[in-house]
């Protein structure tokens, strides 16, 4: 699994199992309004503002080119075969398995593994959670990429967002600042303490060492792990004080560091960036041979679903 | 006294009883000398002097007190400027207060019907909160006020005032974007249950004061964008305000926004796409719009903005030339350079034609003394970039809520310095 597609089994997979009925609703339905972009051959997105009126002609393009990549833009546009006059955009977040902080798998720089897509599986959801429940989002969708997961968020009370809005709600969901106030059973104090308690369960000395220099000290922390994410779990720091050898300023530059790693379960600058083209639900993703695909129900998705025809046919 | 029906004008300069007021009015080089000297005093008011006499005639005044103080701002100011941030500052506190005086006065119905007009609000029952279907937990609401309390620095609190800190009120936290936008809220300092912010009546009064200043803020700019379109100079009492105004903003830096951001080298990561396509050189068909009307402009005014006086040429703002020999003209004659065919090889001509832009005559070797020896030409808005050298328009996220390449350069230029860049 996770290998290059061959210039053929993209062919083949474009022109017998590619169907149009997998392009999710939320794109079919606004098709005519998304610029299209495709990396033809594997040297980059440079086939950029396409614009199809029908699916028939998504569908012509894609039998007939069978793309290395495709992809669709976030925004929707009244011409956006010229990318201009810019409607609304989807909220997106790229959870890549490839990119998490704190990868419970031991693969190098820029490889996945079943074991960090199960994990951005699971990331993906904590932060759908909170978008849902604290935010009040609706019409929230996941897509499987290839090496992660999208959410993408077609709500229109946040389609007008701009940057700076989007910015402030990666901190929120990811919970990537330390709020002042940690106790309070719901709002972002309850997000930042699920996500802290994750991320420590995570964490490994070489983390901690950046920000805690006394050896003895790390030694402490992992030795009182337990004690430490009961803690961050109550959200009553203070009580670190019935932890021997570990202080108030420790746990604070502790929490700092998590709260620095959480920054980094989704990509902030796909979130930023309201032009933006997302890899097209329905499509191959040619460098792991996997297939990009709506996921109805993140809790019962299988990685078998996105295998396409070619690699279960014995072409791994 | 009782409210007079136009007294939401005194807590919304952009309500439609405040239009109205201004659409009346006679143009500002013909209004009275109090309200000239309102635009300027209103910006140095304590406390006490923010309250406002319900009567039509100071309604009047407040209003067209305000629009004058906003575009005189901008006719001697930019956006994100120091100046602008002070009015925006110095609005917010106003409205603050006139809000926490009705309330005190038993107005609070007046209060939620102006500020309903803008943001969504839903009154919470203060016994037994819910908020989407969800229950606030008691030990949260206690929490929520101890909060507030803190923020007040109120240590004890008597039965009329202990209601103003329970929560009582939710927005929906998308009506608050123009704060959010602005980084005078942070949304993890929000208690958000199902999309509402859970409030306390105080959070809401603060919330709809700083909505009011964000507002504020982004009229100045798109007065000063449109003041970009017209070649006309200001009206002389729009330079003086703006001059009297600007005399009145703290000098030392502060932290927070525009405050320590004024001039200074060009940094080129801020451009717009714009500029940096012209940076890279153009084809022949645009090379005289884009090299000298759209980046000289641009680079003279982002390294030489106004600085709180009437800006008609170069040394109104230095006394020193060198930033512009040694700064801009290399970036310009550079792009030039870059330009298919050469610009300044093909057209020598055109060299002084850059310097003629830039108010200094027409000059190759150009000294501080030679400003105004011509116009200095304002950067054109984005309508006429599109219009005059369509392939020069390849908008960012960035450019959707600007209409002049400059405001996008002070723009970015601001935000970095919120987010603590140098």
């Amino acid at each position: 699994m996770f290998r290059k597609s061959t210039a053929e089994e993209r062919i083949r997979f474009y022109r017998e199992e590619w169907n149009r009925r997998d392009v999710p609703d939320f794109i079919m339905h606004t098709l005519s309004l998304r610029e299209f972009g495709f990396d033809l051959d594997g040297s980059g997105p440079n086939c950029r503002y396409n614009q199809f009126m029908m699916a028939e002609q998504l569908e012509d393009f894609l039998k007939n080119k069978a793309p290395y990549s495709a992809y669709a833009s976030v925004a929707l546009y009244e011409k956006p075969s010229k990318r201009e006059d810019w409607l609304k955009a989807e909220l997106v977040f790229d959870i890549d398995a490839k990119d998490l902080p704190l990868k419970p798998c031991k693969c190098s720089a820029g490889e996945v593994c079943e074991k960090c897509i199960e994990e951005a599986r699971v990331v993906a959801a904590g932060l759908a959670d909170t978008l849902k429940n604290d935010l009040g989002l609706r019409n929230v969708n996941f897509v499987y990429s290839g090496r992660g997961f999208h959410i993408r968020v077609f709500d229109d009370s946040v389609m007008q967002l701009g940057q700076s809005e989007r910015s402030q709600v990666i901190n929120y969901i990811t919970g990537a600042t330390v709020p002042p106030q940690m106790t309070m059973n719901l709002g972002y104090s309850r997000v930042f303490r699920e996500r802290a308690a994750r991320a420590f369960e995570r964490l490994d000395e070489s983390k901690v060492t950046e920000v805690v220099k006394s050896k003895r000290v790390v030694q402490k922390i992992f030795s009182e792990r337990e004690k430490i994410l009961g803690i961050i779990k109550s959200g009553r720091i203070e009580d670190i004080s019935n932890v021997e050898g570990v202080g108030l300023e420790t746990m604070k530059k502790l929490l700092g560091q998590i709260a620095k790693l959480n920054s980094g379960l989704t990509d902030g600058k796909v979130t930023v960036d309201t032009k933006r083209i997302l890899r097209l639900p329905s499509s191959l993703h040619t460098g792991v041979s996997m297939k990009c695909i709506l996921v109805r129900s993140l809790d019962s998705f299988k990685l078998e679903d996105a295998v396409p025809k070619f690699m279960r046919e014995g072409g791994a | 006294m009782a409210l007079i029906p136009g007294y939401r004008a005194a807590l919304d300069p952009f309500s439609k009883e405040a239009k109205e007021i201004a659409e009346a009015a006679p143009s500002f080089d013909k209004i009275p000398r109090d309200v000239v000297d309102l635009a300027v005093t209103r910006l140095k008011w304590s406390d006490r002097e923010r309250a406002l006499n319900p009567s039509p005639e100071a309604v009047n005044s407040e209003v067209l007190s305000f629009y004058l103080m906003s575009q005189a701002l901008a006719s001697v100011s930019y956006p994100y400027s120091r100046e602008v941030h002070f009015a925006g500052q110095s609005m917010k506190n106003t409205v603050r207060y006139r809000i926490y005086d009705l309330f005190k006065k038993g107005e609070e119905k007046f209060c939620l019907e102006t500020i309903a007009r803008i943001v969504k609000i839903n009154e919470l029952d203060v016994a037994k909160p819910r908020v989407a279907g969800v229950e606030i937990p008691q030990q949260d609401i206690f929490k929520i006020r101890d909060k507030r309390l803190q923020k007040d620095g109120v240590v004890e609190v008597d039965s009329w005032l202990l209601p103003q800190y329970l929560p009582k009120y939710a927005v929906h936290w998308t009506g608050l974007s123009p704060i959010l936008r602005h980084g005078r809220l942070d949304m993890t300092d929000m208690y958000l249950v199902g999309g509402w912010a859970v409030l306390t009546t105080r959070d809401l009064w603060d919330i709809y004061a700083e909505l009011i200043g964000a507002k504020t803020e982004e009229y100045i700019q798109s007065v000063y964008e449109r003041m970009l379109e017209t070649s006309a100079p200001p009206l002389p009492v729009l330079t003086e305000v703006g001059g009297r105004i600007s005399s009145l903003v703290p000098k030392a830096p502060e932290s927070r926004g525009g405050f320590s951001m004024q001039g200074g080298k060009l940094r080129p990561e801020f451009f717009p796409p714009c500029i940096n396509l012209v940076l890279g050189g153009v084809g022949s068909g645009m090379r005289n719009f884009a090299i000298v009307m759209l980046l000289t402009s641009f680079l003279t005014y982002a390294r030489f903005p106004p600085r709180g006086r009437l800006v008609t040429k170069i040394s109104d703002t230095t006394d020193d030339i060198s930033p512009l020999k040694e700064e801009v003209a290399p970036l310009i004659f550079e792009a030039a350079d870059k330009c298919n065919p050469p610009f300044f090889r093909d057209q020598p001509q055109e060299k002084t034609n850059v310097y003629y832009h830039m108010g200094l005559g027409m000059t190759t070797e150009p000294k501080i003394g030679d400003s105004g020896r011509s116009k200095w030409y304002r950067c054109p808005n984005c309508t006429k970039v599109q219009i005059s050298a369509p392939p020069l328009c390849r908008p960012d996220e960035f450019c959707r809520s600007i209409k002049n390449p400059l405001t996008y350069y002070f723009r970015k230029k601001s935000e970095s310095y919120k987010n603590g860049g140098s």
